[in-house]
């Protein structure tokens, strides 16, 4: 059986070798890849120097920002940018629309500012070329090409008779056929993983996250997954065909729907059903919650009095000039921290409105592998929503931090009353660490991707379940 | 019409008939024009509800200032309300006024960047840049999806449909068997091809037709003045476009090769055209014209004078800003009153002065970009089509590029208004009420050079793929 099989896979190749245009289409679909390795290769290059460089001059701002009240200083605030993440140059992602920079300053939550989509014309809507995009899009087009006349092509000329006379097992014959395709794919993959490893070669690294080649091994093995489930299925497409041209439209069809149609019309419809509100009622929300209060909450003005008094009986003075400390500055801790708890709860409700609404992408990739297979690639680059998530919430901290220690700086060291009595300096700034940011671990990641990890799951056992059994049933004959 | 023609076509609308995939297809894009036509609408109504919303708020708040010359000041607040309305020193920085770009009427039916773009914005007098880059709420997942709107089905799936339907006009007769009967007859193979394409041609046309006018009537009068241009341009450009793949279909069938060859070749080409050459496109322009954002995001940084109690800094820097805008008018008490707000309105109106270049280069990289980008639009009619509707709905890149240009004049505007009653010592009188600063934004007609060359230049794409077909086919013939 196994030399039959390895029999069939190179009678397979050579025949496929034969057909310039899939030879054609292979090749332009390598240069393709070439070209976007490159040039993700090399936009990641720019950005991560002007990035570095911009962090850097920020630092020195905020190091040599002078003598001053930490208040102010907490007013003038610093910047946190996104770094590119090193695989974010195979899969692009959220990149293009997740913001790039924020400004951090005490009140207020700032939200990310610059998509850089937002530089570009409508064209970027058709999408940019990324590694990822041929593997996922391109690649599966090639492997139709390749497969769909495997059964109705020997059907069609009688050499499917002839193959099954001869003792030819059918099972065999597919499983032949699938190696065959297997392979020459394989090259595919082997070229995209020589260039990864030539990238490694030319020193790129990054320090964002910490188990790159974890996350290489891992991207090889899921992309090997989706490839052998589009052989699989182009396969079990044909031997159910009674004509060629019956299975280059069922498959020409599936491929449209699952990665162009179905992607786009969930979006939307989540969009329809879980409706976002606009930045003005989103910040009117917020601002009007630290006005009054949210309901429930205790108003800000009774709890600053409220730790006024705790803070006199602990201390055993009647006023607060009496305490050796500056309660200006415990005050004003209080207000960010209620500010703090204000805009978490509403965050919250926003970041669960975009939860929902790609909860049905993930719902939908149980039914659409390519689907499973993008939010997927996109996790293990670390261009995902929750590396996204992550990274805003690690800023947010950040800057909770930078505020905290000013407050804290105040109430110690100023006193009451006298607001320009009071500058701190040089000192106090190098207590704050700069910002860097990892991301987390791979396996930690994939905890938020259980729904597409059991797709890729249900579609093997699906399709190699439909295989062994399609080959039973099949009759060698016409119609 | 001979007989010959009349039998072919009633040949031709049996064999539809009868075709359930066929009417299937036809049937489900039709599904999804309707949808998209609805999406779009409700995308795009509830845009228009946060610009009501805005507009209220707006209209809210001056009628307090108003209000609070009229009622003479009882309680602390209405005290306080007062004198943010008549006092140049905390009216410059508290007064919001709105700039909205409305979306047209036709907007729901090619999004385009518009909603990725902010389409209003609160400004004081405040710095510009401050207040200018803050993005609006909006989902990455769903933005990196784009938008199902009536420009994706005509631009993507219209040509599927064409492919499907046309792809085997010829080899479908040789492969069943039909052909040499089809042969014998009197008339020519070539014109036996050219009908049906017609026939294909003036049905698909004709569905994508009636899609888009349903589309323009339920999102506005296309009669109306403003609109009719608009509505006929969009007509025009989808009887192009579709004329364009039937011209590629006609080229592909003239190779006289089997059905499958066809598809894949058509399939191919629609690959290249549709995600190919605009994903090329879009990297390139990435990598040969780099922006980072972080460069900008600096000057959103609050910053104040460095010794705001230094009376003689303070004095400093409004003799300095004042140098700037001569046309300002100081009172002779200009530096004796309101000095702080004074020092702070001219800081933050210098650092714009200052920051006005980088922001200046910014826009300049993304216009070169565009420029660039717009060169290769024949590369793809689809994506040449995709530049035309949004440029037909003012959906595309050089709207928003507009609007920002005109909020910097507004925004000029506002703070000339507030800093010639702050500097000249004024107050803010109840009838200068009336003359408060209005957004106003000119029309920008050079889009339609872009929308009729962009069109030109599909027109040119269709003649060439027919002659290429006409020339295959006369060629073989002979």
């Amino acid at each position: 059986m196994l030399p039959a099989l390895i029999h069939i896979a190179k009678k397979e190749i050579r025949i496929a070798l034969r057909e310039r245009l899939i030879v054609f289409l292979g090749l332009i679909i390598v240069v393709l890849l070439g070209v976007a390795l490159y040039a993700g290769y090399v936009s990641y290059k720019q950005q991560k120097e002007t990035i570095a460089q911009t962090r850097s001059e920020k630092r020195q701002e905020w190091l040599h920002q002078g003598d001053k009240h930490p208040h102010i200083a907490a007013h003038y605030g610093t910047f946190a940018f996104k770094p590119k993440t090193v695989l974010s140059l195979f899969d692009f992602g959220l990149d293009a629309y997740t913001g790039t920079s924020v400004y951090l300053e005490a009140h207020y939550q700032h939200e990310f500012m610059f998509r850089p989509a937002q530089d570009h014309s409508s064209m970027i809507r058709f999408g940019e070329l990324s590694a990822a995009l041929v593997l996922q899009i391109l690649l599966p087009l090639l492997i139709i090409f390749l497969a769909f006349a495997s059964f109705t092509r020997e059907r069609e000329s009688g050499t499917l008779k002839l193959l099954i006379s001869q003792g030819m097992s059918f099972h065999t014959l597919a499983w032949g056929k699938i190696l065959a395709y297997s392979l020459m794919l394989s090259v595919i993959l082997v070229f995209f993983l020589l260039s990864i490893g030539l990238l490694y070669g030319m020193g790129v690294t990054s320090e964002a996250i910490p188990d790159t080649a974890v996350r290489v091994l891992l991207l090889l093995l899921l992309y090997s997954i989706y490839l052998f489930l589009f052989i699989a299925l182009a396969v079990w497409v044909s031997i159910h065909s009674s004509k060629s041209r019956n299975a280059l439209l069922t498959l020409l069809t599936c491929w449209i729907f699952f990665t162009i149609l179905m992607p786009k019309a969930l979006a939307n419809l989540s969009e329809n059903i879980y409706t976002l509100p606009s930045m003005r009622e989103f910040k009117a929300q917020i601002e009007a919650d630290k006005r009054h209060g949210p309901e429930g909450t205790t108003p800000l003005s009774v709890q600053k009095a409220n730790l006024e008094k705790e803070y006199l009986k602990k201390y055993k003075v009647d006023s607060v000039q009496q305490l050796p400390l500056n309660f200006e500055g415990v005050s004003m801790q209080a207000g960010e921290e209620f500010g703090n708890q204000v805009y978490d709860h509403h965050l919250g409700r926003l970041r669960k409105l975009f939860h929902q609404q790609n909860r049905m992408s993930s719902i939908a990739s149980l039914f659409n592998p390519y689907l499973a297979v993008r939010h997927l690639s996109m996790a293990l680059s670390g261009t995902d929503m929750y590396t996204s998530i992550h990274f805003e919430e690690k800023v947010e901290n950040y800057r909770r931090e930078l505020i905290r220690k000013m407050n804290k700086d105040m109430a110690e060291n100023s006193e009451y009353g006298k607001f320009y009595g009071y500058k701190a300096g040089n000192d106090l700034w190098q207590q704050i660490d700069d910002f860097s940011y990892r991301t987390p671990m791979a396996r930690e990641l994939l905890g938020h991707y259980h729904l597409e990890l059991i797709s890729l799951l249900l579609w093997s056992v699906l399709l190699i379940t439909l295989l062994t059994y399609a080959n039973r049933k099949i009759k060698p004959l016409h119609g | 019409m001979d007989k010959a023609t009349q039998t072919l076509l009633l040949y031709e609308w049996k064999a539809l008939v009868r075709n359930k995939f066929q009417l299937i297809m036809l049937a489900l894009v039709f599904v999804f024009g309707m949808y998209a036509i609805y999406y779009g609408q409700s995308e795009i109504d509830a845009q228009r509800e946060t610009i009501k919303a805005m507009t209220a708020l707006e209209q809210e708040e001056f009628s307090r200032y108003t209000a609070s010359f009229k009622e003479g000041p009882e309680t602390l607040e209405q005290e306080q309300t007062h004198d943010i309305a008549s006092r140049p020193a905390y009216a410059w920085y508290r007064h919001g006024y709105h700039a909205i770009l409305p979306p047209h009427d036709y907007a729901s039916l090619a999004i385009g960047q518009r909603d990725l773009f902010r389409y209003y914005y609160r400004l004081t007098g405040m710095s510009l840049h401050y207040q200018l880059f803050e993005n609006e709420l909006a989902n990455p997942m769903n933005l990196m999806a784009g938008n199902f709107d009536l420009s994706f089905v005509l631009i993507y799936l219209f040509p599927l449909l064409i492919i499907a339907f046309c792809y085997g006009l010829y080899s479908a007769e040789k492969e069943s068997g039909t052909l040499a009967l089809l042969r014998i007859q009197s008339v020519s193979m070539g014109k036996i091809i050219g009908l049906r394409l017609v026939f294909y041609a003036l049905l698909i046309i004709g569905l994508a037709l009636l899609l888009s006018l349903m589309g323009l009537f339920s999102a506005g009068n296309p009669l109306q003045t403003e609109n009719w241009v608009p509505a006929t341009a969009w007509m025009i450009g989808v009887m192009v476009y579709c004329a364009f793949w039937f011209g590629l279909m006609f080229w592909i069938i003239s190779f006289r090769r089997s059905s499958a060859f066809n598809a894949i070749i058509a399939a191919g080409f629609w690959l290249l055209l549709l995600i190919v050459v605009p994903a090329v496109l879009n990297v390139i322009v990435t990598v040969k014209y780099p922006l980072s954002s972080a460069t900008l995001a600096g000057l959103t940084r609050r910053t104040g004078l460095d010794n705001e109690d230094d009376e003689e800094e303070s004095k400093e820097v409004i003799m300095e800003f004042l140098a700037h805008r001569p046309d300002l008018a100081p009172s002779d008490g200009l530096l004796k009153k309101n000095i702080m707000p004074k020092a702070y309105a001219a800081f933050t109106a210098l650092k714009d002065i200052n920051s006005q270049k980088e922001v200046g280069r910014y826009t300049a990289q993304v216009a070169k970009r565009n420029e660039w980008a717009a060169r290769f639009h024949w590369l793809s009619p689809a994506a040449n089509m995709q530049d035309v509707l949004a440029h037909i709905t003012e959906t595309d890149l050089s709207t928003f590029l507009h609007f920002q240009d005109a909020l910097a004049d507004f925004h000029g505007e506002i703070t000339r208004f507030y800093f010639s009653r702050l500097f000249g010592d004024k107050p803010i009188l109840l009838e200068d009420y009336s003359e408060l600063p209005v957004f106003t934004m000119s029309k920008n007609n050079k889009q339609w050079t872009t929308i009729w060359w962009g069109l030109g230049k599909i027109s040119l794409a269709t003649i060439t793929v027919f002659t290429l077909g006409l020339i295959k086919m006369k060629g073989d013939s002979q």
